[in-house]
């Protein structure tokens, strides 16, 4: 079953394992690797031991950025910004992350005070020069940047969105002065977008982990050869290598993108809708993701990682610490908290027998009957399980509360779907959606095991559970588009661009031949153009479509569609009110073809054959129900049965409680349906 | 009551903080004030039918003791609810706290019931409500001179607005249409929280909601009075200072007694309520002194009544922590706050040795700038400037960061030049302002504006004397100072309190108080 050698992979870098991803006629090709450091290690040898042609191109997610991030291992990075305002990264938004901490501590900066650099100038609000760059003192700077032997430059004056010369012109002679080994980094190119903290610390992370990033995909590409390499970013696209290295912040929250993009995809096929309503959940051992899909992958600029915010476009995803590996406990109030402490993969689970003693929600799932000690998350041949130990356990906890193991674990199930459900109620209902009109597709470790019942709470009709839920951000590698996004302030009442237009084509034309430079390899891009709208005053800003050529009544359209979509999302609209146009938006888009995910046939086999067992479960306080198990990869197209069942598989296990019905479809997706 | 079940316990948590949390997305999200939607300077909360504090979305500390306050005079004022109704109010002696601080209190019905299951509240920081200046925190006497007063009165009735008030009120306030988009925003979120209680009811039961209500609150005061039993008993005692608008000092002081599983804070001692409008009403001294207890107990706890219940709060009525009418109260809420705090945790240093910090900057800064634009239309801007954070026992207090009783954000110098004609040449940590010590208190800030047109300038500020007191050895950090550069390049240092119309090209430069620093070690600066 080799792929057919254009046939591209997925390579996915997890905490653990490194996935690897075909779809081949026969179906999906998966491979593992343990996760190295560097992470092209196990990508090499990942690659060699699939053993296809060594010119495969490779879509590769990669944590580079990420990790560099949170551990804080990037670059000697300096900043350049303008005089009177070299603390805005620290003093930030002048607020503090804990109301009720009176001793807190904060991360050091990323550039320390000795490596922020004032320089004069000043520009107004329009643009205009107030006080013209003083290119001594960038010489001076760029002099004492060398001494401090410095990586990475970050430059970023205000009001730069309006007219970037000075920052342009900073960094020219920054350029000129500099060891070419440094990188440069301009806010007025990455993020040309006002508020000056938020570009300022988009920018200084764009610098902060641009060297490792371009080391990194330097060596990979050396290692892979022959092979071309796109790059998921944090928006649900891919990139190639030229770009991410130079713009690395934008794959800085591309780890749970590839989920969200291989959910959507997935999905689309299965409901065969182009636009389908669905709601991703991604659980792993320490956290949940949950995503709203309204038809496309949600994007917002209100990200942030390593306590810092990152504005440019991500892929909206709400984390909460819920995961396989949450630790119960009584608390002092005696009232049972799942999380956010976790035993994660080491020690792991009680039952993982390596030293955990806490009880975790696995260890909940093993005592109800849910998971089977040799069906264990991940499907790490390695452990030992050690079930009685997680009974005991999650036992001891339940004396502390009167209560039986059953129970106990029942309360902890309970309490880690409370968490999650509060998740997804909050992307959902708080943007003016009906979690009842969507889809929950879980997928993760541990997604399949929480799904149904929490479509249940939901009031949601249908869970669809994709043919490898582990694997599922590697697929989504496979399904991502080509997409570059920028934008430009344009903070214009939209009332006078409606008569006169000019100035949002001039913008649509830059962001457009930027978009058009960074993706001429790729091939010609669709564009996608949307405003950034609020009504004057406001200082939240909603994105709508707008049409293009960028007509008078374009920009109508678009102010109409915002009074819309300000109804939806927030109950009321004032059409009468002025709005303000802050920001056009431009996305490229160079179509990959998507992986023809395989149909089989209806299948003939008696749905006996896939049939492991019976054992007693636990859905309720009730007692145990007598369920049958099956082993998913025997289960075909057109297989149905009634909950309870419970659902084994390499990578994840699937639980569907009473009352649910669940059908293989052709594309070896379970349907589970009330 | 049966007792609660500890696996409901925890989900009904998350489903009344849930609530309270989807209350406060839609608010920030709808409102117009950049007060609330950019600094989140607002609450939202749910109550039990007797109004009692079920979950608030934690946003702001000072309003944690005067959400309650609010909805017991909401209470006091409607004979009967109906659904549909919501009452607003922003009277300091009946609910409120301060005038910009608008509050809308609505009932929940449940299942045709004839009396509300709970009742919902928010409370938003309105960016005017008319009076002397703009932005309504005016150097006043008394507080009709602060703005518009609105006792607890329906705005809603039946779910029909009363066009009316709403007239009435939009007509005393100098930005109408925001107000109007601003309780807009606030009743949306009401709409929120009352189909989310709602649902729940239906999905669980009234009754077994309503009970987890309870059981939440019995939940919390235990929690407390746990942590409250580790405190040695005693009685602390300590003062402390702050300045008035006419350049006196005044005191306060308050004696805490802490006792088996429950604290006391009493006030006598403290001066008669100012003839300016540095005076606190008792809920905003409640809340001062929750936010400490509720800072120095350990672990994570859900804050409802129950967790106020150890916690006793006395002061003598006309004080300044316990103003009575008609005396202004503007600067009670944002300053005299913060000297309650410092003098609380003055008191329980002795107490909880390991948790108290020096004293952080102690001021809110409050700066409002108004005027017309050189377009003739008018604007009132307000912004608070942050400062330092006293060192603690475990550490350097932080720089440039708001403490205690508020928590709210700048506005963005690019978003704020967009909209006002005045420019902020510098905003910067004010090096070496932070109080030595072992542990260095944290630096204040350094923030100017250049004035582009003739404006109104009205500050309210303290720690300008005296800088923040260290502790344990730690020496105090320095004051701040508020300062005029007039066009000619000549500086001059204005008091603590100003309302002043400055012209064109004059320079104002705020420098905030560095915090206090911590320990008797070897000593850094």
């Amino acid at each position: 079953m080799a792929a057919s050698s254009s046939s591209p992979v997925g390579v996915d870098v997890g905490g653990t394992f490194t996935d690897f991803v075909v779809v081949t006629d026969d179906g999906l090709q998966v491979h593992k690797q343990p996760t190295t450091r560097p992470q092209h290690e196990a990508v090499v040898r990942g690659l060699d031991e699939m053993a296809g042609a060594d010119d495969v191109p490779v879509v590769h997610g990669t944590t580079t950025a990420t990790n560099a991030l949170l551990e804080r291992r990037g670059a000697t990075t300096a900043l350049v910004t303008t005089e009177g305002f070299a603390d805005v990264l620290t003093i930030g938004r002048q607020n503090r992350p804990d109301l009720y901490d009176l001793q807190p501590s904060r991360p050091a900066p990323l550039v320390p005070e000795n490596r922020r650099h004032e320089v004069p100038e000043r520009l107004s609000e329009e643009g205009e020069v107030l006080t013209p760059l003083d290119e001594e003192a960038v010489r001076r700077v760029a002099a004492t940047i060398t001494e401090q032997e410095i990586d990475s430059v970050a430059v970023v004056f205000l009001f730069s969105y309006r007219n970037s010369d000075h920052e342009a012109r900073a960094a020219e002679i920054l350029r000129d002065e500099l060891p070419p080994t440094v990188s440069i980094t301009r806010s007025s190119t990455l993020l040309p977008e006002y508020r000056e903290y938020e570009r300022t610390a988009t920018t200084v992370v764009n610098a902060y982990v641009r060297p490792q990033v371009a080391r990194y995909l330097d060596r990979l590409d050396e290692a892979l050869g022959a092979r071309s390499v796109r790059v998921m970013q944090s928006n649900g696209g891919t990139i190639g290598l030229d770009t991410a290295a130079e713009e690395a912040a934008r794959l800085a929250l591309s780890g749970p993108a590839g989920g969200v993009v291989g959910a959507l995809g997935v999905a689309r096929r299965a409901l065969d809708a182009d636009a389908p309503q669905i709601m991703t959940l991604d659980m792993g051992g320490t956290s949940a993701d949950v995503a709203l899909c309204d038809g496309a992958v949600p994007r917002t600029t209100e990200h942030t990682i390593a306590d810092l915010p990152l504005r440019l476009p991500s892929t909206d995803i709400h984390t909460v610490g819920a995961g396989g590996g949450s630790i119960a406990h009584v608390d002092a109030g005696g009232s049972l908290r799942v999380g956010p402490e976790s035993a994660g993969a080491e020690p792991g689970p009680v039952c993982y027998g390596r030293g955990g003693a806490e009880p975790t929600v696995t260890d909940a799932h093993l005592v109800l009957g849910r998971l089977a000690p040799e069906h264990v998350l991940g499907g790490d041949d390695t452990l030992d399980m050690a079930p009685e130990a997680a009974r005991n356990a999650v036992g001891g906890l339940g004396q502390q509360i009167d209560r039986s193991p059953e129970e106990t674990a029942l309360g902890i199930l309970q309490v880690a779907n409370a968490t999650m459900e509060r998740a997804l109620r909050r992307v959902s209902v708080e943007r003016g959606h009906d979690p009842r009109d969507c889809t929950l597709v879980p997928f993760g470790g541990a997604g399949p095991l929480h799904a149904v019942e929490l479509a249940e709470a939901l009031g949601m009709r249908r869970v669809l559970v994709p043919p490898a839920p582990g694997v599922l951000s590697a697929l989504g590698l496979l399904m991502a588009d080509v997409v570059y996004d920028t934008a430009r302030a344009v903070l214009t009442p939209a009332e006078t661009l409606a008569d006169d237009p000019v100035p949002l084509t001039a913008a649509r034309d830059a962001a457009a031949a930027d978009v058009r430079s960074v993706l001429n390899t790729h091939g010609t891009p669709d564009l996608a153009l949307e405003v950034d709208l609020r009504y004057e005053g406001q200082s939240y800003e909603l994105s709508v479509p707008l049409d293009a050529p960028v007509t008078e009544a374009a920009v109508q359209d678009a102010v109409y569609a915002f009074h819309e979509r300000h109804r939806d999302r927030y109950g009321h609209a004032d059409p009468d009110e002025p709005v303000e146009v802050v920001a056009l938006r431009v996305r490229g888009r160079v179509a990959v073809p998507p992986p023809e995910l395989p149909r089989e046939p209806e299948t003939d086999t008696p749905l006996a054959d896939a049939r492991l067992g019976t054992r007693p479960v636990r859905f309720d306080a009730d007692g145990a129900t007598d369920t049958p198990t099956y082993d998913r990869t025997a289960l075909h197209h057109g297989h149905t049965f009634d909950g309870p069942a419970i659902l084994h598989q390499y990578d994840t296990t699937i639980v569907v409680p009473p009352g649910w019905h669940a059908r293989i479809d052709a594309r070896q997706n379970v349907r589970i349906e009330r | 009551m049966p007792d609660a079940d500890p696996i409901l316990l925890e989900l009904y948590r998350h489903r009344f903080e849930g609530v309270a949390d989807e209350m406060g997305g839609t608010l920030q999200r709808t409102s117009y004030s950049p007060n609330i939607k950019e600094r989140l300077d607002f609450s939202c909360a749910v109550f039990d039918a007797d109004g009692r504090l079920v979950a608030q979305a934690a946003h702001i500390p000072v309003h944690l003791g005067a959400m309650p306050a609010s909805v017991a005079a909401a209470l006091d004022a409607v004979n009967r609810w109906r659904p549909g109704d919501i009452v607003v109010l922003n009277d300091p002696y009946e609910g409120g706290t301060h005038l910009p601080d608008v509050t809308m209190v609505s009932p929940v019905f449940v299942d045709d019931g004839e009396a509300p299951t709970f009742f919902v509240a928010s409370r938003a920081h309105h960016a005017d409500v008319g009076g002397m200046t703009p932005g309504s925190l005016p150097l006043a006497h008394e507080l009709v001179q602060e703005g518009l007063v609105i006792p607890p009165v329906k705005l809603y009735e039946d779910g029909t607005p009363n066009e009316a008030l709403m007239r009435l009120l939009l007509r005393n306030v100098r930005t109408p249409a925001e107000r109007r988009g601003d309780l807009a925003a606030q009743r949306a979120a009401h709409a929120v929280g009352t189909r989310r209680l709602q649902e729940l009811a239906q999905e669980n039961g009234v009754e077994e909601v309503a009970a987890y209500a309870r059981h939440l609150q019995t939940y919390s005061e235990r929690r407390v009075r746990e942590a409250l039993a580790d405190w040695p008993a005693g009685r602390y005692t300590f003062e402390d200072t702050l300045e008035l608008a006419d350049d006196t000092t005044a005191t306060i002081c308050v004696t805490a007694t802490v006792d088996g599983d429950g604290v006391a804070f009493d006030f006598e001692g403290t001066d008669a309520a100012d003839d300016g409008n540095l005076n606190a009403v008792l809920p905003i001294t409640e809340s001062a002194c929750y936010y400490v207890v509720q800072g120095l107990v350990e672990g994570e706890m859900p804050v409802n009544a129950g967790s106020l219940v150890p916690v006793s709060v006395t002061a003598p009525e006309g004080t300044l922590v316990n103003a009575d009418p008609p005396h202004a109260v503007a600067g009670g809420n944002v300053e005299t706050s913060q000297r309650i705090v410092d003098t609380v945790l003055g008191a329980l240093a002795p107490a909880r040795p390991e948790r108290v910090p020096a004293a952080g900057q102690g001021t809110m800064n409050n700066l409002t700038i108004g005027g017309t634009r050189p377009d003739g239309s008018s604007f009132a801007y307000y912004e608070t400037i942050a400062g330092g954070m006293g060192a603690g026992p475990d550490g350097d207090g932080l720089g440039g960061v708001h403490v205690h009783m508020t928590n709210t954000l700048n506005t963005p110098v690019e978003a704020l030049e967009q909209s006002y004609p005045f420019r902020v040449t510098t905003y910067r940590l004010r090096d070496g302002s932070g109080g030595p010590g072992s542990h260095c208190g944290g630096d204040g800030l350094v923030r100017e504006y250049e004035l582009l047109t003739p404006v109104t300038v009205t500050m309210l500020s303290t720690r300008r004397s005296e800088g923040p007191w260290g502790r344990d050895g730690g020496k105090r950090g320095a004051p701040g100072r508020n300062v005029l550069v007039h066009p000619d390049g000549e500086e001059e240092t204005l008091p603590a309190h100003f309302s002043r119309r400055l012209p064109e090209g004059s320079r104002l430069r705020v420098e905030t108080p560095g915090g206090g620093g911590c320990g008797t070690g070897p000593q850094r600066e």
